[in-house]
């Protein structure tokens, strides 16, 4: 069986590991990764492991009930816009935030904020959320 | 890259359904999806004033195939739009997708294959086939309606990971919005309460609009004197913080149709014809924008394009659509375009200058929240109200001096933004 780059991500995800690419032709990280380089289309690329540091742009949150019936049990929930420590951008749930408008409105002071990546499993599947810290 | 129509290509006829829903709204009720195509298309038919013989191809859109359960819509359709034994093909390109059909047939037609084209567009998001029925249909739930809509977004990572359009296209967006310009939330409230405004005034004077109440008389409804008192309340909740319900698209049915022509299909006799001078259609996976959220390159690049094509600048335009299925992602598009100034959006929206009577009318038809939406329909809904407006048949909502040359934006979720340039004579 060939190797599926997405199955690889959400196992490296289980793992605890951020791992994307990053192209010997113009260095671009591309994360989560892709076949090909996402930036200038080249095939030579090496895993990248990230440190899972970043900050946290903008806090809002999502619809409840949400159109994916994977997050039944944790719509609705506070989702980022996080810049990672390596240049990289993600959105992701922002656990254990309150999505009342008065602590939304406190977070929109505050931010940006320092976030730390948190693996959270959803039936069944690792995927990446903050944490912030 | 050259980009230019090597012969000049010209809207002849438009048309489009109310939009509503086809359980409930009276002017479609009843009616399958094929139906909705054929009314579209005979409005264009007869705007055209030419027959459907004319026609040397068809181009037929449409997103969604759990509601029409057809996905070799062509085929199907060419049937029902007089289009047998002609050529053609079923596009998608999300909510863009009428006006993408617009790009391909003019290139079509700028190459000298064909001589006339129809492109139809035709969507439900509110309802889908009642089991195999061929005319029953039944309501599906909004989160089933997100979640077929959500496969047009990236199924690798985003959807799988919790994404939401709601805080990634409004509450991220308005917050940066406020944060670059320095913006309260309570004025950010308040400006995109007039904006809504505007929308729902000109949705009210528009009989194919799914929403043609004001938003006061919505309010009054519910009790409140105060239009703006209603707009805070519980009946207006956050979807995504700060940005509120009625800031964002209300889903719809509908179809729309264009017919396109060369300079000789065109007679003199006949209707005023709108020139297709320029495009610009830019392609963009997630993430859409990066420090700065109110900024997406991608319709940067679809902009210049579009306005070298063409040979306009943003001070040439006099009515501007912009993809409003998110009032705050509009109001950033209106800015990058040129035709509002960078950070005066919501100030402007407040003054009145967006309305159809207003120094810097937009989306006269009601845009994405007033008129609806449905995706494969919608771009040729917003070209309908363009050819309209360039050809002064808008009635109570036509901009007092009218437009020559119009431009209108569409965001194919998620994401192809199509920047189409439309001029009168």
């Amino acid at each position: 069986m060939n190797e599926s780059i997405i199955r690889t991500y959400y196992e490296n995800l289980a793992a605890g590991l951020l791992v994307g690419k990053k192209c010997r032709a113009c260095n671009c990280i591309t994360f989560p990764p892709t076949a090909l380089c996402e930036k200038c289309g080249k095939p030579d690329l090496d895993d990248v492991t990230l440190s899972g540091e970043g900050e946290v742009l903008f806090i809002s949150h999502s619809m409840a009930p949400p159109p994916n019936p994977r997050f039944n049990d944790l719509a609705p929930y506070a989702y980022g816009h996080v810049r990672l420590a390596e240049g990289v951008f993600v959105q992701g749930i922002i656990a254990d935030v309150s999505v009342e408008p008065v602590e939304m409105a406190a977070l929109y002071e505050r931010c940006p904020l320092p976030v730390r990546a948190r693996i959270l499993t959803v039936e069944d599947l690792s995927i990446l959320a903050f944490d912030l810290v | 890259m050259v980009s230019r129509l090597k012969e000049p290509v010209f809207i002849l006829g438009v048309g489009c359904t109310r939009f509503g829903n086809l359980l409930e709204t009276p002017e479609i009720k009843g009616l399958t999806l094929q139906e909705l195509a054929a009314r579209a298309a005979a409005e264009a038919f007869a705007d055209a004033a030419i027959e459907p013989n004319e026609i040397d191809a068809v181009i037929v859109g449409n997103v969604t195939m759990q509601t029409s359960n057809m996905p070799a819509t062509y085929s199907q359709i060419a049937k029902w739009v007089g289009a047998q034994l002609k050529a053609g093909v079923h596009i998608d390109g999300a909510c863009s997708t009428t006006n993408i059909g617009v790009t391909l047939g003019a290139m079509g037609i700028a190459s000298g294959v064909y001589r006339k084209v129809l492109i139809v567009g035709l969507e439900s998001t509110l309802s889908q086939p009642k089991k195999l029925s061929p005319y029953e249909r039944v309501s599906i739930p909004t989160e089933e309606m997100w979640l077929w809509t959500d496969a047009c977004v990236n199924q690798a990572y985003s959807v799988p990971q919790g994404y939401d359009i709601f805080p990634t296209y409004n509450g991220f967006i308005a917050q940066a919005y406020c944060r670059k310009y320095g913006v309260s939330i309570e004025d950010f409230d308040k400006g995109m309460f007039e904006l809504c405004r505007t929308r729902r005034l000109h949705g009210s004077m528009n009989t194919k609009a799914i929403l043609q109440q004001t938003l006061e008389d919505e309010a009054a409804g519910y009790g409140f004197s105060d239009p703006f008192e209603f707009w805070v309340s519980a009946y207006n909740p956050f979807l995504a913080w700060p940005s509120r319900l009625r800031s964002v698209v209300s889903a719809a049915d509908g179809a729309s149709a264009v017919i396109l022509s060369s300079a000789e299909g065109i007679d003199p006799n006949g209707p005023m014809p709108v020139e297709v001078k320029g495009w610009g259609v830019t392609v963009s996976d997630l993430p859409w924008y990066g420090d700065d959220p109110t900024y997406m390159e991608y319709d940067r690049i679809s902009f210049d394009k579009a306005y070298a094509m063409s040979g306009i600048q943003p001070a040439d335009i006099d009515y501007l659509h912009v993809h409003d299925c998110s009032h705050i992602s509009s109001i950033c598009t209106a800015e990058l375009s040129g035709y509002l100034p960078e950070g005066r959006g919501l100030s402007l929206a407040r003054d009145g200058s967006l309305r159809f009577d207003g120094s810097r009318p937009m989306s006269t038809h009601g845009g994405r929240h007033a008129f609806g939406h449905a995706w494969a329909a919608s771009a040729g809904a917003d070209t309908y109200e363009a050819v309209k407006q360039i050809r002064g048949l808008c009635g109570a909502r036509q901009i007092p001096k009218a437009p020559h040359t119009a431009v209108v934006h569409t965001h194919g979720y998620a994401m192809v933004s199509t920047v189409m340039v439309y001029e009168g004579r």
